[in-house]
């Protein structure tokens, strides 16, 4: 009996584990489609964004994100999170954010002082997805 | 008389008429406010955040920060309802959000002082302020002492009126 309950909690987490390997698949590529939207088809920014790149949100993920962040080739560079300051300090936490790529090979994190769609000062934790990627996302 | 005694008086006639040609017809001054920021957005700032002008000037809002869009908004209730802090003559602006590169342009011929904002960055102190003639002009009105619809932070980072008068100009420490 135990064994069986393993062995369907073992392929519940291995399809899990397909199923965002698979969804993260069809990210790697500009425009990741729906649910995202380009954020600036919907907010006053330029479409690329010098660091950023050109980026894409589910809205309903605002502020924290995942923000997915192309290159000018339209190839996934990293992933962002943005997090308001004032929010982490009340007790605000930002659990379980998906990720664009389970590949990440640097993580930077930095101060905001706020833009059109989170115009509060925040953080940006920014996951780079291959080593090269902060190059192609700075201008 | 000699050829060059017409041309000196001739010279002359222009240089009156130059001098007695309505205000209207010369070129009216221009000044430029620039909305800047660093590259990762940490600081952002309109430069010169401080600024003192003849009245009719027109003030060139112009986005140099290539990674952000601004706005300059002039605290005004037909901006969002806030509480007025421009002279009661004067027209308010908001030039809605600035790309970068985008320009707007606006033209103060009331003496007084005005002060402004960014909308997405109020919170982190991008405002400014212009001071337009000086306090013995006729209509002039002088900063708002409202402190109830601004930060504290907004309220101290507003140059006062007198440094900005001596100056003419205030930018911020280590603004390039």
């Amino acid at each position: 009996m135990l064994r069986s309950y393993m062995l369907s909690a073992t392929l519940l987490t291995m399809s899990a584990g397909f199923a965002l390997a698979h969804d993260t698949e069809a990210l790697m590529e500009s425009p990741p489609g729906e649910p995202y939207v380009q954020v600036s088809d919907v907010l006053p920014l330029p479409e690329f964004l010098p660091g950023l790149g050109t980026l894409f949100v589910v809205p309903d993920t605002l502020p924290a994100g995942p923000f997915l962040a192309y290159d000018h080739d339209g190839k996934l560079s990293a992933t962002v999170y943005m997090t308001p300051l004032e929010a982490l300090s009340s007790g605000t936490a930002y659990n379980d954010l998906h990720v664009g790529s389970h590949e990440v090979t640097s993580v930077d994190v930095y101060y905001n002082a706020g833009h059109p769609g989170v115009d509060e000062p925040h953080a940006h934790v920014v996951l780079y997805h291959d080593a090269d990627a902060k190059g192609r996302l700075a201008q | 008389m000699s050829l060059a005694r017409r041309k000196i008086l001739a010279l002359g006639s222009g240089i009156l008429a130059t001098l007695s040609m309505p205000a209207i017809v010369r070129a009216a001054p221009v000044e430029v406010i620039e909305m800047r920021g660093t590259s990762r957005g940490e600081r952002v700032w309109f430069r010169p955040h401080g600024l003192a002008v003849t009245a009719g000037t027109t003030i060139r809002f112009i986005n140099r920060d290539p990674g952000n869009s601004h706005t300059a908004t002039a605290y005004h209730p037909d901006n969002f309802d806030r509480t007025r802090r421009i002279p009661k003559a004067a027209r308010p602006w908001n030039s809605d959000f600035l790309l970068p590169e985008e320009s707007f342009e606006v033209t103060l011929t009331v003496p007084g002082v005005y002060d402004y904002y960014c909308i997405p960055h109020e919170m982190a102190a991008m405002v400014g302020r212009i001071v337009v003639g000086d306090p013995g002009d006729a209509g002039w009105e002088g900063p708002s002492t409202d402190t109830e619809d601004v930060s504290l932070e907004v309220f101290d980072a507003l140059p006062m009126v007198e440094a900005i008068l001596d100056l003419g100009r205030i930018e911020q420490e280590g603004d390039t």
